[in-house]
């Protein structure tokens, strides 16, 4: 194998895509910009519809950019497009995958794909089953597996030529709480041995586990980058949420007011980030007593993904597990 | 997170698959479709065949109709009409499979890969050829204890089991340019009628010669009638040039068109992308 040394596996600049044309034009990635370590797991954070899959598709060489350039493992998508397929690992999302084969079966196919020598076809495919835990079910067909066998069977598949890079587009979309644990714990695996990793993701809470950096991406446009922590730091202080009757919403929300700025938050709920933090929550409650608002629910919350998600969007990420 | 700034990537830029190994791993991957599968294959094996059942037991006496061809039984007439009408039928199957592929992401898989673009459609289209070839025997020795009789002998039966192959080629690679071109298996399964009524206003069922008003000015149109009339000769007229060159011309021009059309479709859902 050839080898090279590429400090940014994934480089984006000022990427493009517009589906449509005229008036009809959709621009659903628009002007993406993006800086992924060697050996890091980059999360892409964003709801339905937000330009993720589209991004990811056109690193992958599914999809031509309109415009802007972008490399992966040192290649260009557009004009090297063959080499990049030989360095990626892709899992794209739904698991697309043959379900009348075994996955046995799906990895030697996949063996023959990427060129590996016949003569460890068997091998690899045995020592990919046994990482992602389907030994067992190697030889049974895929559409018995259920949702959390197929994701791990689709991540055995991208790795069948070890590559350096692996996209990971929603991985672990409508898995149980069970599977999606040990998926993420594959991919810690996975990223500990080295490969470095862009993942997908509208949950929130995979997000903050796994990345080491975020691009959180609304609209078509990355709103925020950084380290999970670094990007609550710069919300700062904690959100206090504060549900009140309906007929005193408006005098509440002109009490909080004076405590810190107001927070997007759920339809009903009021939201300000504390300037004080915890210790400024008795005074709001003493305010509203005065004021004889009773408080329905009350809660505090420290700077989350969501709250970063709010502060640069405006809203709150929609389906998005807290 | 591995902290090395400048960590080694392997890039496996050695790793060379030819082409040939890819549509050979994708025929066999269509082919265990098919085989898994029975009931999406089974009707184009059992309908061709109830057919010939139908018209032998019920048209026996027809043979003696002026402008019929001079033939020993009804069933030695009606085995091209089955190996057409198996083969057409057949090939949905495997243009479905596409279409489904594209419909599921399984097709962005393999475009992800580094698999050849032209491998996705002809480890597809070997598919279809070797069940085309499958049915044509099969239709062949299930009829021969039944007093079926080829002419031609066993160079006539192995040249209808290679035209038999090349039709399958040829409808199915027109049958696969429909799906590459709408991605829908409800489409290319929807056009099952259509292939029924090329069939119907052919010479799949009585020669063209007993046919008359716009029954038979559309078989003397419809292409399939001399696809069919290439198998009927090597049948009933034993192994002539112009037996072999209608039952192989017909289905290689086939084959040629398909081909070019199901290419065309591939090269515009790439350039789509």
């Amino acid at each position: 194998m050839t080898t090279s040394r590429v400090p940014h596996p994934i480089l984006a600049e000022n990427l493009v895509r517009t589906f449509g044309s005229g008036d009809d034009a959709v621009r659903a990635v628009d002007g993406v910009d993006l800086q992924v370590e060697a050996g890091e797991i980059f999360g892409f954070l964003g709801p339905n519809g937000a330009g993720k899959s589209t991004t990811v598709r056109m690193l992958t060489t599914l999809l031509r950019p309109t415009s802007g350039t972008a490399k992966v493992a040192g290649w260009d998508v557009s004009t090297e497009a063959d080499k990049v397929r030989r360095s990626i690992g892709v899992a794209l999302q739904d698991a697309a995958i043959d379900p009348l084969m075994t996955g046995t079966e799906l990895l030697r196919l996949q063996a023959v794909l990427y060129g590996l020598p016949r003569n460890i076809h068997a091998t690899r495919a045995g020592e990919l089953l046994e990482r992602v835990g389907l030994t067992a079910a190697g030889d049974r067909r895929v559409g018995t597996y259920s949702g959390g066998m197929r994701r791990r069977l689709d991540l055995a598949l991208s790795l069948i030529h070890e590559p350096s890079v692996l996209f990971l587009d929603e991985p672990t979309t409508g898995l149980d709480p069970m599977s999606r644990k040990s998926l993420w714990e594959e991919i810690r695996r996975l990223n500990d041995d080295g490969t470095t990793v862009l993942l997908t993701t509208q949950y929130l809470e995979e997000a903050d586990q796994l990345a080491d950096r975020i691009a959180i991406i609304d609209n078509g446009r990355i709103v925020s980058q950084g380290s999970p922590a670094d990007l609550k730091a710069e919300v700062g202080s904690p959100t206090l949420l504060i549900s009140v009757d309906p007929t005193h919403l408006a005098a509440a929300r002109e009490i909080l007011t004076h405590f810190g700025e107001a927070r997007p938050t759920a339809e009903g709920t009021l939201g300000v980030g504390l300037v004080d933090g915890a210790s400024g929550v008795s005074a709001v409650i003493r305010r509203l007593d005065e004021a004889s608002i009773p408080v329905i629910h009350l809660e505090l919350n420290e700077p989350s993904l969501d709250d970063v998600f709010a502060e640069a969007t405006g809203h709150r990420l929609e389906g998005a597990e807290k | 997170m591995n902290t090395d700034p400048t960590l080694t990537l392997t890039a496996p830029q050695d790793l060379r698959s030819s082409p040939w190994a890819q549509t050979s791993a994708l025929s066999v991957r269509s082919m265990i479709a098919l085989w898994r599968q029975p009931a999406t294959v089974i009707p184009s094996m059992i309908f061709p065949l109830f057919f010939v059942a139908l018209g032998t037991s019920s048209f026996s006496r027809a043979i003696n109709l002026p402008g019929f061809p001079v033939v020993d039984s009804f069933l030695n007439f009606a085995l091209a009409g089955a190996i057409v009408q198996g083969v057409l039928f057949g090939s949905i199957t495997g243009a479905a499979a596409l279409a489904t592929d594209i419909e599921n992401g399984f097709f962005d898989r393999l475009l992800v890969a580094p698999t050849a673009r032209s491998s996705i459609l002809f480890g597809r289209l070997a598919g279809a050829m070797a069940f085309g070839a499958f049915q044509t025997a099969f239709f062949i020795a299930v009829l021969l204890p039944f007093g079926l009789g080829i002419k031609s002998g066993p160079i006539g039966v192995a040249v209808m089991i290679l035209g038999g192959t090349m039709t399958a080629l040829g409808v199915g690679a027109i049958m696969s340019a429909m799906a590459l071109r709408t991605g829908s298996s409800e489409a290319v399964q929807g056009s099952f009628p259509l292939l029924f009524i090329m069939l119907f206003f052919s010479s799949a069922f009585f020669p063209r010669q007993t046919m008359s008003g716009i029954y038979g000015t559309l078989a003397n149109l419809n292409p399939v009638s001399y696809l069919i009339e290439g198998f009927r000769d090597l049948t009933i007229d034993g192994l002539t040039t112009w037996a072999v060159v209608r039952a192989l011309g017909f289905s290689a021009l086939l084959a040629a068109i398909g081909m070019g059309l199901s290419l065309r479709s591939l090269r515009i859902r790439l350039g789509r992308q």
